[in-house]
Parts: structure tokens; C-alpha cells; sequence
């Protein structure tokens, strides 16, 4: 076989309609032999093709309609199609680096706002440590990557995910939550050794984390994450940046409050672990 | 015999350049399918409504059950639409159609390993009568030394090397589709590649 005819030009034969309406129409007195030189032709022959559309019979025209409208549902349902992927100069890649792809940017967005944290806090007042800018974004930071980890646009098993409860973003929090109690004490150590205390952050990130899935069980995780982003930007992230001075929700005072709430909300989750069990659209 | 090609608005027009509007009318499968990976709806339409029918013939000379056609079709629809992205039309020289064919076949292959666990699907027998092929179809593609030597061919021997060589599956999913055990798929292909280099020798 060698190709499609190139376009605008005849290719130098084609099978005779009859043939081509007979195949189509199943004639079983078109033989095997003839029918694979056929199907090679069809492979390669867009009219050919379209002249076999004209053959088809009654009943696959029933088949193929009802096939249409499957296929619109499950369109409609489903996740849209995964956009061509291109490398370096538009070169296509091919393999799957979907997630990596959708993580990146994110990952480089959480890195670049904390060091504009860094460095705003560093020219703008260098005689006053305490200027909290870092504190305050810090506790969202680590969502946004874990949060971008998973879409259902780039997960090739989304069909398998979608029919099940406890998986998707949910899945990806609850590992973070699992991780960040094992590592808190570690970190409250580390902290308590160098002066440096990153507990003072990661315990309210912990508490998101937590808050999420807590809340999640109401309204959805996805929902919940979004709605405790934006309540700490607009309660406790702006009017700081206002005032300039250090909210009291993160006083070292208020550690122990921090460790109380992470604690409650993590009963809420066992506690209600049965909200997670039915079915959600995740996306 | 082989006529000239039919010519109408189905004509294959020149090649389209990026970004130009055109009836889609005008655009070929592979333009076709480069824009459904954008999510262009209309052209998986126009995809859809120029390729099913030869891919419902050519499948159901596989196999005969409807439920099983609508299924495998439905799947591969769905497949194409999702991942259009993934076809790389000017690699390789594979054509549009090549490709929609390769994502259905292995699909009747799943479709036939899950139904050999409940039911014996109702396969397509191959055609005993190796009758005189029509001088019509085989000029152009086969030649007449190869026509003669399938035409040649026991029907069983036959259909596997069409299984294996047309349809392009692995001998494993060749057995699963043709029924039979992958030993038997095997010395099938032996039989009819030493037949083969018999008659084209």
C-alpha cells in the first residue's frame, strides 16, 4: 500500500462502485481475497470511502444513528479532548507528560510568590523581621500545586476515577493531610533546634488541608478548598497587608489554637468519612 | 476493472493551510481530526459522519453480533474524540483512517475477550468458495502473483494471515478474535508463509 493519493491528483485506479456497493452492502460473493484489495484501497481512498457510505443498508444506518447518539452522550459527559502536545519549538512529544505539564506552572507560581514574599519583606523593611508576608502566603502555597496534580483533562484513567467515590482531588488531600501529621512534630523538633519555626505555617496549611476535606464532605472538596483559599485572602491576608501589623490568628500564642483546630477537623473527617463515599463529578 | 476516480464535491481538495476558514465540507480526515483535538465539534461530526460507515463495514465482516458493533464503534468514537491529540498525521504516513482502524480493531479484540467469557460471539466464516477472484479489484494493490497465491489459499489459512498482515494484530489478540487457541494461529501462519513463498517463488 503506498499511501493516499496525493491531493488534487487521480490515483491510478479505483474498484468499480458496483464492487465497492457490493462490499459495502456484505455480499457474500465478494471474496475474501477481493475484499482485503478493497479495504486496502478504502484505507487510503476518501471518495471510495464516501462512495461505500452510500452502500450501507438499512440496518447498519439504524446501528450507526444509534452509535451517533452514544457517542454525543458520552461527549457531553465526558472530559474534552487532550490538546495535541508539543515540545520545545512546536515539535510534538509523544508520550504522556499531561500531569507534569499541568503541574509546572503551578509548582513555578507557588515557588515565584514566595520569593516576591521574600524579597518584598527583605527591601521593604529590614529592621522588622516579624513583616509577615511570608507567613501569610504560605499557608495556601502548597495547595495550589496539589490541587493542580489532579484534573480529570490530563489523567488518563478519569473514566475509572469518575466511577469512584474516594479518589481525585479528595484522594491527593487526604494524602497530604496524612503526610503533614507525621510530619509536624518533626518539624516542630527541627524548628525548636534552628529558631526557624515553619510549624508556625505549615500547622495552618495542615488545617486547610483538613478544613477542606471537612467541608469537602458538604459541598465538595474542590468547592471547599477554593472557598478556605478565599476566606484566608480576604480575612486575615488583605486586611494585613493593611494594617501592616501581624494578624492574631498566627501569634505564636495562637499555635495551640491552630493544633486544637487541625485536631477537631481531622475527627470531622473520620467522623464523616461517610460523605466522601458517594459519587461526584470531579472535576 | 478499475475505473478513474469518481469526482464531485467529495474530492479531495488542495492541501489546507492553518488558519484559512474553509467549508468543512472541504477539509480532509486528517484536517478534520487536528481540529477536533481542539474541540472542535463540528468537525468530529463531519469525521464521524464520513468514516463510520466504511468502519461499520469493515468491522462487520469481523463480526457479526450488532451489539457488539455499537459497542466497539461507540468506544472508538469516544477514544478518537479524547484523543485526537494523539495522532500524529504526517509521522509515519499514517492516514486518518489507519489510525481509527487500528484504535477499533484492538477495541473488538476487548469486546470479543470479554465475550468469550459469557457467550460464543457468532464469528464471520470464512468464505470456502476461493473462487475466481474478480479480475476488477486486484490490479492495483496486491498484483497478480499475490492475488493468485491467497486466491490459492485454504480459507483458514487465509483468514489468518489476513488477521495477521490486513487487520495488523499480534498473534495473541488474533486468536482471540478468530476463536482459537494461539498455537493453532501460529502454525496457521507457518503453513500459509511457506505456501506463499512456494507459489510467489
Amino acid at each position: 500500500m503506498n499511501g493516499r493519493p496525493s491531493p488534487g491528483r487521480p490515483s491510478p485506479g479505483h474498484p468499480s462502485p458496483g464492487l465497492v456497493t457490493r462490499y459495502a452492502a456484505g455480499d457474500p460473493d465478494v471474496d475474501d481475497v477481493t475484499a482485503w484489495s478493497v479495504e486496502l484501497h478504502l484505507d487510503g481512498c476518501a471518495p471510495c470511502r464516501a462512495l461505500l457510505a452510500g452502500g450501507v443498508d438499512g440496518a447498519g444506518r439504524a446501528l450507526l444513528d444509534r452509535v451517533a447518539g452514544a457517542v454525543d452522550r458520552g461527549i457531553v459527559s465526558g472530559p474534552a479532548p487532550v490538546p495535541a502536545r508539543r515540545g520545545l519549538f512546536g515539535r510534538r512529544v509523544p508520550g504522556r507528560t499531561g500531569t507534569v505539564r499541568a503541574v509546572t506552572p503551578w509548582l513555578l507560581t507557588a515557588v515565584g510568590l514566595l520569593a516576591v514574599a521574600c524579597a518584598a519583606q527583605r527591601l521593604g523593611s529590614p529592621q522588622d523581621p516579624q513583616d509577615p508576608l511570608v507567613l501569610l502566603v504560605s499557608p495556601l502555597v502548597p495547595l495550589l500545586p496539589v490541587a493542580a496534580a489532579w484534573s480529570r483533562g490530563n489523567d488518563p484513567a478519569w473514566e475509572i476515577v469518575s466511577s469512584t467515590p474516594r479518589a481525585g482531588l479528595g484522594l491527593l488531600l487526604r494524602r497530604t493531610l496524612a503526610v503533614l501529621l507525621v510530619l509536624m512534630p518533626a518539624l516542630a523538633l527541627a524548628g525548636r533546634l534552628t529558631g526557624v519555626p515553619p510549624v508556625a505555617w505549615l500547622l495552618p496549611c495542615l488545617a486547610f488541608t483538613a478544613g477542606s476535606l471537612a467541608l469537602g464532605g458538604l459541598v465538595g472538596v474542590s468547592r471547599a478548598a477554593a472557598a478556605l483559599a478565599a476566606v484566608w485572602s480576604a480575612g486575615v491576608i488583605v486586611p494585613t497587608l493593611v494594617t501592616r501589623q501581624v494578624p492574631a490568628v498566627l501569634e505564636p500564642g495562637a499555635r495551640a489554637l491552630w493544633a486544637a483546630a487541625v485536631a477537631v477537623l481531622c475527627a470531622v473527617v473520620l467522623l464523616r468519612a461517610d460523605d466522601h463515599r458517594r459519587l461526584t463529578s470531579h472535576d | 476493472m478499475w475505473n478513474t476516480p469518481p469526482s464531485g464535491p467529495l474530492d479531495r481538495e488542495g492541501v489546507v493551510s492553518p488558519g484559512v476558514t474553509q467549508g468543512i465540507e472541504a477539509v480532509d480526515e486528517e484536517e478534520l481530526l487536528r481540529r477536533t483535538a481542539r474541540g472542535d465539534r463540528r468537525a468530529f461530526d463531519e469525521l464521524y459522519r464520513r468514516t463510520s460507515p466504511w468502519l461499520l463495514v469493515r468491522l462487520r465482516r469481523r463480526c457479526d453480533d450488532p451489539d457488539v458493533l455499537a459497542d466497539v464503534l461507540q468506544d472508538t468514537y469516544l477514544a478518537a474524540w479524547r484523543g485526537a491529540g494523539g495522532f500524529v498525521g504526517a509521522v509515519a504516513g499514517g492516514s486518518s483512517a489507519s489510525w481509527l482502524w487500528s484504535i477499533a480493531v484492538h477495541r473488538l479484540v476487548d469486546a470479543m475477550r470479554r465475550r468469550a467469557r459469557t457467550a460464543r460471539v457468532p464469528l464471520v466464516e470464512p468464505s470456502g468458495t476461493a473462487a475466481p477472484a474478480e479480475e476488477e479489484a486486484l490490479a492495483a494493490h496486491l498484483g497478480p502473483d499475490v492475488e493468485n497465491a491467497l486466491t490459492a489459499l485454504p480459507p483458514e489459512l487465509r483468514q489468518v494471515v489476513q488477521t495477521l498482515i490486513l487487520d495488523g494484530l499480534s498473534v495473541r489478540e488474533a486468536a482471540v478474535l478468530l476463536g482459537m487457541p494461539e498455537g493453532t494461529v501460529k502454525s496457521r501462519a507457518r503453513r500459509a508463509r511457506i505456501a506463499l513463498r512456494e507459489a510467489l517463488s
